[in-house]
């Protein structure tokens, strides 16, 4: 027992954790009798004591885990050892590997994985709550004000511990096979940028355990409802800090690798686009992220230090919280949906067997991307009552944004374009799901880009189906396709296709039967974030609801489908896409430094059909390489095909 | 192919990663660290702006806030004569001078430290907190994260103390990164202060 809470694990962890908790806890009361004041505070905004707990408690609980005992012993300037040949720290032998602080991009793509479906199912059971209550006008299951926690707590749920960290759970397990790379440039910073990932989604869960109810000013946690509001506000603050921190510094991570670390012949017009994609949107998280840390940290300063960022009668400016939120958060859109465009572009190229069409302006597609989204961010704020000669420019820049969309767009259909498509391929079809909604969603998003339709239909349900067409239909449809898609290569076993398309066509129908109609009540007015309407869109809430319950059910088949196929399906062996990437001329699962050999890179990754045409020749058997050379044993045979 | 996975496993350990940029990794991370934590101060100036320019108009400071911007000038020589310290050290333990690095560290840390002291005294004795106004909250809030990533910065300078003391550092390439990383972000701390200074003192 005392053996194991001395070794790094979960175990300790815990133990961390509730050290962690009474040394904050502790200290804010000394300090606090010190000064001569209560030993605790329990105004609804205060609680100084429980926050600055759970401060300690979550470094506490990272530190008996283990995230910081190489950097201890390297401050200290004691022997240190590379992480690769710390093997218990490296590498999965056993299902209780991915419990740990593993250093493995790998195991830690699986961990990432997993965490944040389980966070998408308790976001998804969320909105299942909110369709019982909104089936009917009136009150049903739950009280006004545990629906808008509800609709807070989903929102937050989903962007900061689903879409945002599954794309980067999917790159951290293919990105660094696909480049060449042993593994990511930093493994303990990526381990630790995992693992600050559940500390933020039980910040967002257990806020609804603290005394006030969970935080219920939505995700964008406006000021100065987010300023006043009870205590469950400041766990979304906290939240989103370990979130952030957590993306940036992954996303820092997957730039210094890409940088630095692509096999020789890798330059940047030979990189898979899902490594453009990510190249592009870590740009974009290192450089926009740090403004909502900055702008909850004011909240929470405004909150607990009673500052006055937000606060009117002090001298403070309401309106700045939305102008420094949004100027990440706009960019936080595309954070959600570049990674996702990388994925589809890698799908369809495969399963079309059509090289991408325009890869050079796929790729500096993305780059215009990435610039634009700096200068649209006060969009959100056309009625906020903000600077008037700002929305012009504003709205310009915001259909500007389309062109770059097109591109892909346009490009991804010319990919399919004369390729015998066929619809038995589940990552496929989620993909082709993808265009479809996606652009329904990017066409809703023109429309909202025009003030004057933006003034008619702002808060409205005409937003929500918008957010949902470019959420649910864009990022959470190429997550899925991703999944598919490399499920073979993480698990080294073949999903059931069946159940794979009828999840598919479930959820397609469950997606436009649930999202289709809120454009419509949006536009007759009724308005969204509330827990009862107007009796006149009765009938339509019904339907909606019954679509939702539907789109809802058809995950449980995803999840059927994932847990029964990674045990018991049949072995998919190394390359059962016929891929030209990296990543599939691997074992699969890949073995545990990815190659014995750094592979050499001769030609771009998609030249599907072309004649003689390879992207990478892995270990040195190979006939033109160095014949004179022994083989060595597995490489044969795992060419490009 | 399981059994070449068993195989490959305990063969070796891993390839050496092919270096495809002249720039080290922990040298692009620093500096990439550095860009979000740019961004991160945009958020606090962003909201600087918008208090002084948007919500308060009238004299900035406002009455009645009086800056010692004398003594935080003598403040701001002593952090930038920290920067030509730590360069001393690095350039030092290039050149293999063991003793120029164990001095020049030592002394950019205990000029980071009187800074920070300086800068805590001045708190003490400032006269307003920061629930005084959006002038109370917006010098306390740029000062003190400036004074958080000092803090910082004294942390990881703290670590390249005691490894040079214990002599881990040489003039090879890459050996001692561990002065040079934390060196970095030293510099970006001054110039970070430096805009600070101006801004809130000077302005």
């Amino acid at each position: 027992m005392v053996a194991a809470l001395k070794r790094p694990g979960l175990g300790r962890a815990a133990l961390g954790g509730l050290l962690g908790f009474g040394f904050g806890y502790g200290l804010v009361v000394v300090l606090r009798l010190i000064s001569g004041l209560p030993a605790t505070q329990t105004a609804q905004t205060g609680y100084p004591q429980l926050i600055v707990g759970m401060i300690t408690a979550a470094f506490g609980f990272l530190i008996g885990l283990g995230a910081f005992d190489y950097w201890f012993r390297w401050a200290a300037g004691a022997p240190t050892y590379p992480a690769e040949l710390e093997h218990k720290a490296h590498g999965a032998h056993s299902w209780r590997d991915y419990f740990k602080f593993n250093t493995d991009h790998k195991v830690i793509g699986i961990q990432y994985i997993c965490t944040t479906f389980v966070f998408f199912f308790i976001g998804g059971a969320m909105a299942m709550i909110m369709r019982t209550e909104l089936a009917q006008p009136g009150t049903q299951i739950v009280e006004p004000g545990t629906f808008n926690s509800l609709f807070s707590a989903h929102a937050a749920i989903m962007i900061f511990v689903f879409v945002i960290p599954v794309f980067a759970g999917i790159a951290n397990y293919v990105l660094p096979l696909m480049i060449g790379a042993p593994d990511m440039a930093f493994p303990r910073l990526n381990a630790l940028s995992f693992w600050m990932l559940p500390i933020a989604g039980l910040l967002f869960v257990g806020s609804f355990l603290a005394p006030g109810g969970g935080f219920d000013a939505g995700w964008t946690g406006y000021a100065p409802l987010s300023t006043g509001a009870p205590l469950g506000q400041s766990f979304f603050n906290l939240g989103v800090q370990f979130a952030g921190a957590s993306s940036v510094a992954t996303a820092l991570n997957f730039l210094v690798t890409i940088i630095t670390m692509r096999a020789p012949g890798m330059n940047f017009w030979r990189l898979p686009l899902l490594v453009w994609a990510n190249l592009s949107t870590s740009l974009l998280v290192v450089a926009a992220t740090p403004f909502i840390a900055g702008v909850q940290f004011m909240v929470l300063f405004d909150r607990l230090l009673h500052t006055n960022f937000f606060q009117e009668l002090n001298g403070g400016d309401v309106l700045s919280y939305q102008h420094i939120f949004w100027f990440y958060s706009h960019p936080a859109v595309y954070i959600m949906m570049l990674p996702g465009f990388g994925i589809v572009s890698e799908v369809i190229s495969t399963h079309a067997r059509k090289p991408i069409f325009g890869y050079r302006l796929m790729a500096l597609a993305l780059i215009g991307i990435i610039v634009l989204s700096y200068t649209v961010w006060a969009h959100h704020m056309f009625v906020s009552g903000m600077f008037a000669w700002l929305r012009i420019p504003m709205m310009i820049t915001t259909l500007l944004i389309a062109v770059p969309t097109g591109i892909k767009i346009f490009s991804w259909l010319a990919t399919l374009f004369g390729s015998k498509l066929h619809l038995r391929s589940t990552a496929m079809l989620f993909a082709l799901g993808f265009i479809v909604t996606f652009t329904i969603g990017g066409i809703s998003g023109v429309m909202l880009g025009m003030v004057p339709i933006d003034i008619h239909v702002s808060d409205t349900y005409f937003i929500v189906a918008h957010i949902h067409f470019v959420l649910f239909g864009g990022s959470v449809f190429t997550i899925f396709a991703g999944i598919y898609h490399w499920f073979p290569k993480m698990t080294g076993r073949m999903y059931d296709e069946r159940l794979g398309r009828v999840h598919f066509w479930l959820t397609l129908v469950g997606m436009l039967g649930t999202f289709v109609p809120m454009h419509w009540i949006g536009m007759e007015g009724m308005p969204r974030r509330v827990a009862d309407y107007s009796a006149q869109f009765g009938d339509w809430n019904l339907l909606i609801s019954c679509f939702s319950f539907l789109l809802g059910a058809a995950q449980l088949i995803f999840l059927y489908n994932m847990i029964v196929s990674w045990k018991w399906g049949p072995l998919a062996g190394d390359n059962p896409w016929r891929a030209r990437t990296i990543e599939w001329l691997v074992s699969s699962p890949p073995p545990i430094f990815n190659f014995d050999q750094i592979p050499r890179v001769v030609g771009g990754p998609y030249e599907y059909g072309v004649p003689g045409a390879r992207h990478a020749i892995l270990g040195p058997a190979e006939a033109e390489v160095g014949a004179a050379e022994p083989a060595v044993a597995g490489s044969a045979g795992t060419g490009p095909t | 192919m399981e059994a070449h996975a068993a195989t490959v496993e305990h063969a070796h350990g891993p390839p050496e990663a092919h270096q495809s940029s002249r720039i080290d990794r922990q040298t692009l991370g620093i500096l990439l660290f550095i860009v979000s934590e740019v961004m991160l101060f945009g958020a606090f100036f962003a909201s600087y702006f918008f208090l002084r320019v948007v919500a308060n108009v009238g004299p900035w400071p406002p009455e009645g806030f009086d800056l010692p911007t004398a003594v935080a000038g003598v403040n701001t020589a002593i952090l930038i004569s920290s920067s030509f310290t730590v360069h001393y050290a690095l350039v030092s333990i290039q050149r293999g001078n063991r003793r120029g690095l164990i001095a020049g560290l030592g002394a950019t840390w205990l000029l980071g430290f009187t800074f920070l002291f300086i800068q805590f005294n001045e708190y003490v004795h400032i006269g307003f907190s920061a629930r005084n106004g959006a002038f109370g909250t917006i010098f306390y809030g740029l000062t003190g994260l400036h004074g958080a990533h000092v803090t910082v910065g004294l942390i990881l300078l703290a670590m390249a103390n005691i490894r040079a003391w214990r002599g881990h550092f040489t003039s090879e390439p890459k050996k001692h990164l561990g002065v040079e990383v934390p060196g970095i972000y030293w510099h970006f701390v001054d110039v970070m202060w430096i805009i600070v200074f101006t801004t809130v003192y000077i302005l």
